[in-house]
């Protein structure tokens, strides 16, 4: 989808990987107009997977993820070690909003030979959104790190699996697009405090590892108030006065979310046991804490019995709380999800068609309109270059063969 | 400075649990003035219970994660079950610029609170109404929280060991944070939008699908191949070695993830493996992955005798992508976080001063401002319906005898 929220709004996107085309698609997606530099050679992620033979990375010009980060977005390719592509970066930031970029901290200075406040002071009306894996600066700016570790040294990993076994990390990137998340509401802030407060932009510094932490406040914040750190139950999301838990059914597994009196009692109800309710061991939060592993232990033979959507109907009939879990295959033939047209089809020039997760907000005063593709490599350079900025046809053949773009 | 110095925002916050309340706080952090809306017998469910202990401890109050995503507020109560309160709301609402709401489908329009009844009365408020799975749709009556929409979005499916068994729930309720940070972004979107229209509007945000989108490699890669991925656990389905090792100590691990030839060599230099260059098991990046379980044992043995910190500095010195798995106490002693000082100190009433996740985004001009509390049931009562609605006192006695407001729980 597609609105036109923010059809004021121009962006600068110098950005690869995910996190960095995740923020910047939220605003493309709402209708800022995001221009997406990339070296003549392409940003990484178009070589990166899913492709149909699931071979995984080296595709030619694009691999799935690429294509669904970078729906409606522009495309222009620039070779930034070239002074004349230097000039033409600039020349774009002439009247743009946001520039955002995700290189190493230091690395954007030394590619356009200017540093954030310089770019700031001669642009005054642009904000520089910078996403890195540590921040701008301390100790570890520098360091390596991928979604494994990220996951671990944020806290994700411990409190997830067995006891007994290795702690579990959290599947794929969802880290990263946490803190493009992040990245894309400073951008939005920035936007406002320019507009209503500073007169100028600013430079918004956005660390994933601290947009990792942000989300562990059960376990740092949770920590300090009672004294104990969150250890792996397996099954059980933790221990508390609820249970929260992952269940064997007949055909799958279900996930139970029984946190309330109320639910506890349509549990009961729905497992034909009320007399439960009043039972000394579960009749209060606390004591259903206290004796867990029993209720659980009644709980779980039920769950084994039956369909998993038969259990999400029983719940859905009494409020509690109790979900089927979906594969991915499912996630995307889900009725409820076909019947709000979530999923859009979107005709991708080199993969076909697929089907992408839809904008997940619905604005009241908008019919948005159905989602471009992501460019081709240097797709918009002619719209960009020769009728944006003037440069004619010979001059563009000229810098393509000087590889400026 | 704050971000709303010049033109003060003004957040009515009916929401409760996780997601709702992020998106009121975010504004706060802002400047925004957040008012939150608590009823006395039906207060935020994230305090707890009254049940989980004795009166005088004010067991409501002692909630770590309600005091966390409420900081910077100001609380107030109203029973909307009762006409005068809903009068009160109304009134509240005409005032502001941004409502949020995250009640199960269809409570609003029975409170006669319905956008359209509310942007009738103020044109220019943004409503953000947060159904987990829709306001409308043939499930759209499912009951939703963190674990139950992260689930539906497909995270729980692909979140298990690499050799089988259940799938498990994350720990932080994924669907919750995720869903409130895609609502705050809207509610900016809208108040952008508004200063060239002139006019707010409704946002329906269902969590389900704002949690979706961080599952599109897993959904395109089974479109493309036709295969369902499985869960990779530790490991990552191309490169190896890629794992969660057990360190010298109790319950002490490392994650190791090596994606490149020199990673390779610099790992076995560290743990002093240089043998293992030359094994024909790992000669190579692909044989190194069909040999995976070899793999893993070999760095098993390694890493059991080492001290997990200081293996993590070497590793991370010769360019290995390597850290601990961090437990919340070593979460807050982590060194990159405090030299960035990330963690906020905030005093709160009856819990006293505890650090706090600050701001993620750091701000060059106008940083955010996380260091306020949460408030206590009813705390701004008066403050606000004296300020805001300019209620005299004898107004608000008599909402206080007819039990419209109040700081006794109820519940």
């Amino acid at each position: 989808m597609r609105y036109n929220s923010l059809s004021d709004i121009r962006v600068i996107d110098l950005t690869h990987h995910i996190a960095g085309p995740y923020a910047t698609r939220m605003l493309a997606e709402m209708g800022a107009e995001v221009i997406k530099v990339e070296p003549p050679w392409g940003e990484g992620a178009r070589r990166r997977g899913p492709t149909r033979d699931g071979t995984g990375d080296a595709c030619a010009d694009r691999g799935a993820l690429f294509a669904f980060l970078n729906t409606n977005k522009l495309g222009v390719t620039l070779d930034l070690r070239r002074a004349r592509a230097r000039e033409m970066l600039l020349a774009m930031l002439e009247g743009a909003d946001l520039l955002f970029e995700n290189f190493a901290p230091g690395t954007l200075q030394k590619l356009v030979g200017l540093s954030p406040n310089d770019i700031l002071a001669r642009f005054p009306r642009l904000s520089i959104v910078s996403i890195s894996n540590f921040g701008q600066d301390g100790p570890d700016r520098d360091a390596p790190i991928n979604d494994l570790v990220l996951f671990a040294r944020g806290g994700w990993t411990y409190p997830v699996g067995e006891p007994t076994r290795e702690p579990l990390t959290p599947p794929g990137s969802l880290a990263q697009y946490v803190g493009g998340l992040f990245a894309a509401i400073g951008a939005m802030q920035a936007l406002y405090a320019r507009n209503f407060v500073l007169g100028c932009g600013q430079h918004v510094d956005v660390s994933l590892l601290e947009a990792t932490v942000a989300t562990m406040i059960y376990e740092t914040v949770g920590f300090q108030y009672s004294g104990v750190a969150r250890v792996r139950v397996g099954k059980r999301y933790a221990v508390g006065p609820f249970l929260i838990v992952t269940l064997a059914c007949r055909d799958g597994y279900a996930g139970l979310h029984c946190v309330t009196d109320k639910q506890f009692e349509s549990l009961c109800e729905m497992m034909g046991r009320p007399e439960l309710v009043s039972d000394e061991r579960f009749r209060t939060a606390l004591l259903r804490m206290v004796n867990n592993d029993a209720l659980l232990a009644i709980v779980e033979p039920f769950f084994l019995e039956h369909d998993r959507m038969f259990l999400y109907r029983e719940g859905r009939k009494r409020k509690l709380p109790l979900v089927p879990i979906p594969s991915i295959a499912e996630v995307l033939e889900w009725e409820q999800l076909k019947a709000r047209g979530y999923f859009e089809t979107v005709r991708d020039p080199v993969l076909g068609e697929i089907r992408i997760p839809g904008a997940p907000l619905r604005l009241s005063s908008h019919r948005p309109e159905p989602t471009r593709p992501a460019p081709l490599l240097g797709e918009h350079n002619r719209l960009i270059f020769g009728e944006r900025f003037g440069l004619d046809g010979a001059e563009l053949s000229r810098l393509r063969q000087a590889g400026v773009i | 400075m704050s971000m709303t110095t010049h033109e003060r925002l003004r957040v009515v916050d009916l929401s409760m649990g996780w997601a709702g309340p992020l998106v009121g706080a975010m504004l706060s952090e802002m400047g925004a003035e957040v008012i939150k809306i608590e009823d006395t017998r039906h207060f935020d469910w994230w305090r707890g219970s009254l049940s989980m202990g004795a009166p005088e401890e004010h067991p409501i109050e002692r909630s770590a994660v309600f005091n966390s995503v409420n900081r910077g507020k100001l609380g107030v109560t109203l029973n909307l079950a009762d006409p005068r309160g809903v009068e009160v709301l109304k009134r509240l609402a005409v005032t502001a610029d941004v409502l949020i709401e995250n009640y199960s489908v269809g409570v609003m329009e029975r409170l006669g609170l319905s956008y359209r009844v509310l942007s009738a009365l103020n044109p220019r408020l943004v409503m953000i109404s947060m159904p987990s799975f829709g306001a409308e749709g043939p499930e759209s009556d499912a009951r939703g929280y963190g674990n139950t929409v992260e689930a539906m979005a497909g995270v729980t499916g692909l979140t298990g060991y690499h050799d089988g068994g259940q799938p498990y729930t994350l720990s932080n309720a994924l669907g919750d944070p995720v869903g409130g940070l895609n609502g705050m972004f809207a509610v900016m979107v809208a108040l952008h939008e508004r200063e060239r229209t002139g006019r707010g509007q409704w946002i329906e945000l269902a969590q389900v699908e704002a949690a979706i989108p961080l599952m599109a490699e897993a959904l395109l890669d089974y479109q493309l191949t036709g295969k369902i991925p499985p869960p990779h656990g530790n490991r990552h389905p191309r490169h190896a070695p890629h794992g969660i090792y057990r360190c010298a100590g109790e319950d002490n691990w490392i994650a190791v993830g090596v994606e490149s030839e020199a990673q390779w060599r610099a790992l076995l230099g560290v743990l002093g493996l240089e043998r293992l260059a030359a094994d024909p098991r790992f000669a190579t990046a692909e044989a190194r992955k069909r040999n995976e379980d070899a793999l893993d044992d070999a760095l098993s043995h390694a890493f059991a005798s080492r001290e997990t910190e200081e293996v993590a500095r070497r590793l991370i010195r010769a360019g290995v992508p390597a850290g601990q798995v961090n437990s919340a106490p070593a979460v807050m002693a982590d060194e990159q976080l405090q030299a960035r000082g990330y963690f906020v100190p905030v005093e709160r009433a009856i819990v006293g001063t505890h650090l706090y996740p600050g701001a993620v985004a750091r701000f060059s001009q106008t940083p955010l401002e996380t260091d306020r509390p949460a408030p206590l049931l009813g705390e701004h009562n008066r403050v606000v319906l004296r300020e805001v609605l300019g209620m005299s006192d004898a107004e608000m006695e008599a909402l206080e005898s007819a039990g419209i407001i109040g700081t006794r729980p109820l519940g």
